[in-house]
C-alpha cells in the first residue's frame, strides 16, 4: 500500500512527464489550500506547475465534475482519479458528456479521506464501496481491499419508512426548512450536468425565489430525482451542504428503491449499461393496472 | 408586547371556515390518445362521478414530468391521478413504459416525504374503459375525502 506521500511524488512524476510530453494540454489534480489541512481542486497546464499538485488525507473533492465545469477543451485532459471519480467519469461517459480518448486516467487506490479537524475518516468513505478506480490508464501502488466499513447503507432509509407519513412529513419540513437553496449539493454532483438547471429557470416557473419550505422541498425533492437512481452515493452532497442537511437520507431512498424493483446494480460499474430509468422490460412490475 | 391568548388568529379562524366548505381538488394527467378519449367516452354515455377531478390533456403519460406531480401539491391539489394506455397500447409505442418504471419510483419517493400514497394513482385506462374511469374517479375522489385537505408542503400553508 503505498503512502500519501508516495502517491504525491508520483502524482507530480506522471502529470509533469505527460503535460511535457504534450500527451495531456492539462491535468486536474489538487493544491494545497491557505490553512493546514485545506485543499482545493486544481487544473495545471505546465510541467512546472506540475510540482503544485499535492495529495494527502484531506484532499476531499471529487475530480470528476471539474471535468465536466474546467474549460479544458483543447486536447486530452489528465485527471487523478479514485474510486468514486472512476464511477463518476462513468456515468458522463455513458451520458455522452465526455469522451474517453479525451481523458488520461491517472488512478490512485484510495486509502478514504479524513475531516482535518476531528482527524476521522469522512462519512462518505466509511459507507464507500468502490476504493479502487474501476477505470484508468495507469494506477499508482497497487490496489486496496474494496467494500464498505458501515454495515448497512440503507439503515437509515429503512428507520424512516417505519415511521408514519405525518411524522415523516415532521421531518423532512424540519430537514427542508434549514436549506438556504445554495444550490452548491447540485453544483457538485458528477450526475448534474445540464447546462441549465431547472432551479435557475425561475421565469418558467420551475422553481420559485421565495424562502419558504415549498420552494425549499421543490428544490430538494426534485434535485435528487434528476439525480435520482444514477447517483453514484460519492457523498459529495452531502459533504458541502453548509446546512448540514441528511442528503445521502434521500438519495439512498431513490436507490433502495430501485434496486427492490429493477434489481441490484452499481453506478458507474462500466460506461455501457444504461440508466434503470432511460430503458424498460416488457415485464416490469405493475401496480397501476 | 404582550399577546392575548383569548384572541383567535383570524387566519385560523377562515381556514376552518374553509375546511367545512372543503372539496378535494384532484388534478388527473389524461393521455390524449387514450385516457381522455375514455373520459370522453363516459360523458357521452352519461356516467355519474364526483366532480372533483380536473382533467389535463397530455399528448402521452410519458410526458408528465415527476415535477408536475409535486407542483399540482405545492400548489394546493389535494390529489393527482396519472392515466395513460395500457402498456402495449402506447401511441408512441414505448412512452407509458418509461412512465411505469418512473411513476414506480416517485410514487415511493413523494410517499417517503410524507405524502400519503393515496392521494397520488396512476392507472391505465384505454380509450373504451369509460366504467373505468369512472370507478378511478370515484376511488380517487373517495380516498382524498377520507383524508382531507392536503396541506403537505403547499404554498400558502395552512
Ligand atoms: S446526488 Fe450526491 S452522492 Fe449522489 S452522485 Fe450527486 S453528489 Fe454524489
Ligand atoms: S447544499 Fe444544502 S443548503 Fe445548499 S442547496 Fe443543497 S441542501 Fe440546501
Amino acid at each position: 500500500m503505498a503512502s500519501t506521500q508516495d502517491i504525491q511524488s508520483a502524482i507530480r512524476a506522471r502529470a509533469g512527464k505527460l503535460l511535457q510530453k504534450e500527451v495531456i494540454s492539462c491535468f486536474i489534480g489538487w493544491e494545497a489550500g491557505r490553512f493546514e489541512g485545506q485543499s482545493s481542486p486544481l487544473v495545471v497546464r505546465s510541467a512546472a506547475d506540475a510540482q503544485k499538485l499535492i495529495y494527502n488525507d484531506y484532499c476531499v473533492q471529487l475530480l470528476a465534475k471539474y471535468l465536466l465545469t474546467e474549460n479544458c477543451s483543447e486536447g486530452k485532459v489528465g485527471v487523478a482519479v479514485r474510486g468514486c471519480e472512476s464511477r463518476g467519469i462513468n456515468l458522463a461517459l455513458k451520458d455522452g458528456q465526455l469522451q474517453r480518448e479525451n481523458l488520461h486516467l491517472v488512478g490512485i487506490a484510495c486509502q478514504g479521506v479524513k475531516d482535518f479537524s476531528t482527524k476521522e475518516e469522512l462519512k462518505k468513505c466509511q459507507e464507500c464501496t468502490h476504493r479502487n478506480p474501476i477505470i484508468y490508464d495507469d494506477l499508482i501502488g497497487s490496489e486496496v481491499t474494496d467494500g464498505p466499513r458501515v454495515e448497512d447503507t440503507f439503515a437509515e432509509v429503512i428507520e424512516l419508512e417505519a415511521l408514519s407519513h405525518d411524522e415523516r412529513y415532521e421531518y423532512w419540513s424540519a430537514v427542508f426548512t434549514r436549506c438556504i437553496r445554495c444550490k452548491a449539493c447540485r453544483d457538485v454532483c458528477p450526475g448534474c450536468t445540464c447546462n441549465e438547471c431547472f432551479t435557475d429557470q425561475a421565469a418558467m416557473g420551475w422553481q420559485g425565489k421565495q424562502s419558504s419550505l415549498a420552494e425549499n422541498a421543490n428544490y430538494g425533492i426534485t434535485r435528487m430525482f434528476h439525480s435520482g437512481e444514477r447517483c453514484i452515493e460519492c457523498g459529495e452532497c452531502e459533504r458541502v451542504c453548509p446546512a448540514r442537511l441528511p442528503l445521502m437520507q434521500i438519495n439512498r431512498k431513490v436507490l433502495k428503491d430501485a434496486y427492490d424493483i429493477f434489481g441490484e446494480y452499481v453506478v458507474g460499474i462500466d460506461d455501457c449499461t444504461p440508466n434503470p430509468l432511460d430503458t424498460y422490460l416488457l415485464e416490469d412490475v405493475e401496480e397501476f393496472m | 408586547m404582550s399577546v392575548d391568548s383569548t384572541v383567535q388568529d383570524p387566519k385560523q379562524d377562515t381556514a376552518t371556515a374553509e375546511d367545512a366548505k372543503w372539496k378535494p381538488k384532484i388534478l388527473a394527467f389524461t393521455c390524449n390518445w387514450c385516457t381522455y378519449a375514455g373520459a370522453d367516452l363516459a360523458g357521452l354515455n352519461r356516467m355519474k362521478y364526483p366532480a372533483d377531478v380536473r382533467l389535463l390533456r397530455v399528448p402521452c403519460s410519458g410526458r408528465v414530468n415527476p415535477q408536475f406531480v409535486l407542483h399540482a401539491f405545492l400548489k394546493g391539489c389535494d390529489g393527482v391521478l396519472v392515466c395513460g394506455c395500457h402498456p402495449g397500447d402506447c401511441h408512441y409505442a414505448t412512452g407509458n413504459y418509461f412512465t411505469r418504471r418512473r411513476m414506480l419510483l416517485y410514487r415511493r419517493f413523494l410517499e417517503y416525504f410524507g405524502i400519503e400514497p393515496e392521494r397520488f394513482m396512476v392507472k391505465w385506462i384505454s380509450g373504451s374503459e369509460a366504467g373505468k374511469f369512472r370507478d378511478t374517479v370515484i376511488e380517487a375522489s373517495e380516498a382524498v375525502n377520507k383524508l382531507g385537505p392536503n396541506y403537505k408542503y403547499r404554498e400558502e400553508g395552512r
